[in-house]
């Protein structure tokens, strides 16, 4: 017993190292970036390790003002909360009769929808900019938030009715049996008990949204409707000329990360439980 | 439940999902037999043209060889860790959460700011790496050039393994998990190592799980853009080339544009056809070595 347990304690610091290293460089990137956000050009690149010795906040003055990151910060936001509120009123219905409901085709226009993930979203680029040009919202934040609904739509649907499966089906029938129509089922039985779930999946669309700039590099042409991920993108490509103001960067990402990171400290059990709940069944 | 509720729930998520989703995935597919730059005049049907040409295009060949290396040399890496992270967290260390949580924790970050990070982490000469490398004597490590057109390829790929060694270490923990413990308490019994229990239990226990993932890991390689874009920067080497990049300066132009957009349709589709072989390719492979309990 004893010599089992001096065997493995030097394999237990191993795996902690292992893990602990590993874990670390994420903590590392959040408090460097923040790090460097507060330094000048030659304090970052002369002493990058070390903190910052008289913190130069006005990289955030410039990435807030002359940077119009407050614009973007605005926009993100509500182009992500809308759409976000928009894809649960969307989703949640149709991932509660996708689970519940009992019509021919269920299945099949369930696989229809979850079919959705595999679909790469570059296939999407050039025929969303045609259709959104002819609908007369490309370049406009309406048109960015429908299309992160329509694309939200396949995960949502898929964790959401996962959600709603899992919920014992006593309870819809002792409720039909007390006299509720099909709404009252839904609204007063079945909705507040996915409440959890939809809260789940409103959290993973938001953060996805609001990290994501793919589609908005392509819908968005006008600087004054860029997202926040946009508007760094945007700062990177300027780079070049403005020769390299690598701590306004850095403070343009403090930006864009402190708000997913905030929410993840709080919440990041439940976030990954949610992601673990689509994938893993 | 009564028919009209059905259509009534239904119905947004159908249009939205019909309209912008299926509908320009169908359009691509058409839009790709002809040759446009998106003027409706100037459209000219050039049937198989596009992939005649794509098939004859040295930098779509070698955008496909990045996306390969990418799901194999990426993908071996991405699960080496995420199995050997579940392995050692499960092996009955304090602070599992902490560990798993902030393993995962990259994928909350934005893609912008991850790269902004490891292209600062990669620069040459005052880069995080050299610096590092410098303050440890090992000059000739200092001196590599990691964003040169040999190295960049594989600087940007600790990036992506770093993310999605996180975000698939999640999903195999939680099939881990799933496993009745007693069956662990059994083997330990029997003197098996924790090795061994990994090999003999776990895996096989989590089989489907290691399916799914396989999956969305395929997908997520496939349709790759936002991380090495943002890593590449304003004039993106070609060794960064995905096909998804590929397909948007076909289509957008980087700074110049280009406008071929039946051409950087073709592209997708491709993206779209080599997503369903691989898919079909995993699940194949996946259902034959199947260890039946």
């Amino acid at each position: 017993m004893r010599a089992s347990l001096m065997a493995a304690s030097p394999k237990k610091l191993l795996a902690y190292l292992i893990l602990g290293a590993w874990s670390g460089l994420s903590v590392f990137l959040v408090i460097w970036v923040i790090m460097a956000s507060l330094k000048n050009t030659r304090g970052l690149f002369g002493q990058p390790w070390s903190l910052p010795t008289s913190p130069v906040f006005e990289n955030y003055v410039k990435a807030w003002v002359s940077n119009r990151f407050e614009h973007y910060f605005l926009n993100s936001f509500l182009v992500v909360s809308c759409s976000v509120v928009a894809l649960l009123l969307v989703a949640v219905p149709a991932a509660y009769v996708l689970s519940r409901g009992q019509f021919k085709g269920r299945k099949t226009l369930l696989n229809f929808f979850i079919f959705g993930m595999g679909v790469p979203i570059p296939l999407l680029f050039i025929p969303l900019v045609v259709l959104t040009t002819e609908l007369g919202i490309v370049d406009t934040l309406v048109g960015l938030g429908i299309v992160y609904v329509s694309i939200a739509l396949p995960f949502t649907i898929y964790v959401l009715q996962g959600f709603f499966s899992s919920l014992p089906s006593e309870l819809e029938s002792a409720a039909i049996i007390d006299g509720c129509s099909d709404w009252q089922v839904f609204w007063h039985v079945m909705l507040p008990l996915a409440a959890p779930g939809a809260a789940t999946v409103a959290i993973l669309n938001f953060v996805a949204l609001w990290n994501e700039y793919q589609i908005s590099l392509v819908l968005i042409n006008s600087p004054e409707n860029r997202t926040l991920s946009l508007g760094i993108y945007s700062l990177i490509t300027s780079m070049q000329y403005s020769g390299g103001n690598w701590p306004g960067l850095f403070a343009g990402v403090t930006i864009v990360m402190v708000p997913t990171v905030a929410l993840y400290i709080f919440l990041s059990e439940r976030m990954i439980s949610g992601i673990t709940m689509g994938g893993v069944k | 439940m009564r028919r009209r509720m059905v259509a009534v729930f239904l119905a947004p998520a159908l249009i939205l999902y019909l309209g912008f989703v299926v509908l320009p995935a169908l359009q691509a597919f058409y839009l790709s037999f002809f040759q446009t730059s998106g003027f409706k005049d100037q459209e000219k049907w050039v049937g198989f043209g596009n992939y005649v040409q794509l098939a004859g295009d040295p930098v779509f060949w070698l955008a496909v060889t990045h996306m390969l290396l990418i799901l194999l040399v990426g993908g071996v890496a991405v699960f080496g860790f995420a199995f050997l992270f579940t392995m050692l967290i499960n092996s009955g260390l304090w602070g599992k959460k902490l560990f798993r949580a902030l393993i995962f924790m990259p994928n909350i970050i934005a893609m912008v700011g991850l790269s902004t990070f490891w292209s600062f982490v990669f620069m040459p000469r005052y880069g995080l790496l050299t610096n590092f490398f410098k303050s440890l004597g090992l000059d000739s490590l200092a001196s590599v050039a990691w964003t040169a057109p040999e190295h960049v390829f594989w600087a940007m790929l600790v990036g992506v393994v770093w993310i999605f060694a996180g975000f698939f270490t999640i999903l195999i923990l939680a099939g881990a998990d799933k496993i009745p413990t007693d069956m662990f308490d059994a083997a330990r019994i029997e003197g098996a190592s924790n090795r061994q229990m990994f090999r003999l239990i776990t895996v096989p226990m989590i089989w489907d799980v290691i399916v799914i993932t396989l999956v969305l890991w395929v997908i997520e390689a496939i349709k790759m853009m936002e991380y090495p874009y943002a890593f590449g920067g304003p004039n993106i080497d070609q060794n960064l080339y995905t096909p998804a990049i590929y397909l948007f300066i076909m289509g957008f132009g980087q700074r110049d544009p280009v406008y071929q957009l039946g051409y950087a349709t073709a592209i997708g589709v491709a993206m779209f056809v080599f997503t369903i072989v691989a898919v079909l390719i995993v699940s194949g492979v996946s259902r034959r070595e199947r260890v039946e309990f």
